[in-house]
């Protein structure tokens, strides 16, 4: 253990919390631009076509599946759960005041636009974001990175970029899972419990005629992006360089800024469209 | 040595290496390895000979002093040129390094698969060659995990050895320790040479077993200042 004396600063204190407040800032700042060009980075070598070799290809399926088809009973339960107590909910109050015609649009609104995106994005971080997280964060201390690189083996290339499009892939698939499930539950239990009285085709007519152009293009994107970002933000996890840092504060950090990363796609879509 | 950086495979010029766990010297390096040499460096601490390899393959720009592959220095090149440079270059090196989410056959192949359109089943008819000289019946399966670390050191001697490269890097205190695989280690770099490889084994100690069978065209000493030549007899 080695103790240091702190540095004298002769400045007053007001001064002294500008800059500390400016030094943050910087630093903040200079971290969002780095992101910035990480996933812009990636997105370009993307659409290389060179970039997509075999070893890179297969990994790319291996995390598509773990992604897509082994979050599928998450989803299907998360489906089942909203479905339950969110649709239903607004079937029986609609119902109650007499306004049934507005089911519709509620439903596209929350569920389409704003839950199931936010949702996906946890459940993409919680059950593949996690895992990816622990397993990059050990490349660097387990010396891994190291023989990749020795091997002439592009990190990016290799176990950036198959990760990031598969997330966005896979955030798609999942959506449209949930989003099914969802409307499939809620509109049997509220059709068990006598709440609607109109068929299933009538249920759906109801609801992709509220829909607008939009809302068939912005909130598939919107699960796109969020799908990617999650990725990256999980794999700045390559940037652990030893144990000291440990992998308790990696997730916990990791988890906090993939958050972030999903409200703020989906604030800016909202914004933008 | 006169410096002719054309005609070497591998070319340190006057390179420093410093910030040494045990010295308080910066060595200065210099090394000619021509086509179809063997080299045997031998490097004490694990720690500079890490940092030899690094500055070898690029992966660390010398202080001082340049370091040419093929003719080409490593810092007037991109880090994706080098990345595409370094698919000449074998390593048997961290040979208890795997990475957690391939398997040891996937780990062994993917530098292969990645870097040159060789079917994939040529590259595993190559491997399985090469795992039976290094006395494995063939190329493990399973994962790091679930592999004897016997096993291990004998697929990190095939991921280096494979298909082939212009240089191949020795540096791993098991490999040092192994009298098992002396032999075919002294076979694989003769096989190397013969196809017209340079190897660069850095070893603890030149008197090890298995740098023993090895005839080496150079034998260096990493001292205080820089490579010393030594003369060995068998």
């Amino acid at each position: 253990m080695i103790a240091r004396a702190r540095r004298y600063d002769p400045r007053p204190w007001p001064r002294r919390a500008l800059a500390a407040l400016g030094a943050a800032t910087i630093s903040g700042i200079g971290r969002l631009l780095l992101f910035v060009s990480f996933a812009t980075t990636v997105a370009v070598v993307a659409f290389r076509r060179e970039a997509w070799r075999g070893p890179v290809w297969l990994e790319f399926k291996r995390v598509l599946h773990e992604v897509a088809v082994r979050s599928l009973p998450t989803t299907v339960v998360t489906g089942m759960l909203v479905g339950f107590a969110l649709v239903t909910q607004a079937v029986y109050w609609l119902a109650l005041t007499g306004t049934t015609g507005l089911v519709g649009p509620v439903i596209v609104i929350l569920l389409i636009r704003e839950l199931v995106p936010i949702l996906v994005g946890l459940i993409v971080f919680g059950r593949s974001g996690t895992a990816t997280l622990i397993e990059l964060g050990e490349a660097q201390p387990k010396g891994w990175l190291r023989q990749l690189e020795i091997q002439g083996l592009d990190p990016l290339a290799l176990l950036v970029l198959p990760r990031a499009v598969a997330f966005a892939v896979g955030a798609f698939c999942l959506a449209t899972v949930l989003l099914c499930s969802t409307m499939l539950t809620s509109y049997f239990l509220a059709y068990s419990l006598e709440l609607i009285a109109y068929s299933i085709w009538d249920f759906a007519d109801a609801v992709l005629r509220s829909m607008k152009i939009q809302d068939f293009i912005v909130p598939p994107l919107k699960c796109i992006i969020i799908g990617y970002m999650v990725a990256l933000t999980c794999s700045t996890g390559l940037g652990r360089r030893d144990e000291s840092d440990e992998l308790q504060r990696l997730v916990p950090r990791g988890f906090v800024r993939s958050a972030l990363a999903i409200l703020l796609v989906n604030t800016l879509f909202d914004l933008v469209a | 040595m006169a410096a002719r950086p054309g005609r070497s495979v591998l070319s340190l010029q006057g390179v420093a290496l410093a910030d040494r766990q045990f010295s308080a010297h910066t060595a200065r390096l210099d090394l000619e390895l021509p086509r179809g040499e063997v080299a045997l460096v031998q490097v004490e601490d694990e720690h500079d000979a890490a940092m030899l390899v690094d500055l070898c393959l690029g992966l660390a720009d010398p202080g001082a002093g340049q370091v040419r592959f093929l003719g080409v220095d490593w810092t007037t090149r991109t880090p994706r040129e080098r990345f595409h440079r370094r698919r000449r270059i074998g390593a048997v090196v961290q040979t208890d390094v795997w990475p957690s989410h391939m398997t040891v056959l996937e780990s062994v192949l993917v530098a292969r698969a990645y870097h040159f359109d060789q079917p994939q089943a040529e590259a595993i008819v190559d491997a399985t060659e090469l795992a039976r000289l290094f006395g494995l019946p063939g190329l493990p399966v399973g994962r790091r995990e679930t592999t004897p670390m016997r096993a291990l050191v004998r697929a990190a001697c095939v991921r280096g050895f494979l298909g082939s490269p212009d240089l191949i890097v020795v540096q791993d205190q098991v490999l040092d320790q192994s009298s098992e695989l002396a032999v075919p280690m002294a076979q694989a770099i003769s096989a190397a040479c013969d196809r017209g490889a340079t190897v660069l084994w850095i070893t603890a100690s030149l008197a090890t077993q298995a740098a023993q069978f090895v005839q080496p065209n150079h034998a260096f000493r990493l001292g205080d200042h820089g490579l010393m030549g030594v003369r060995r007899s068998r």
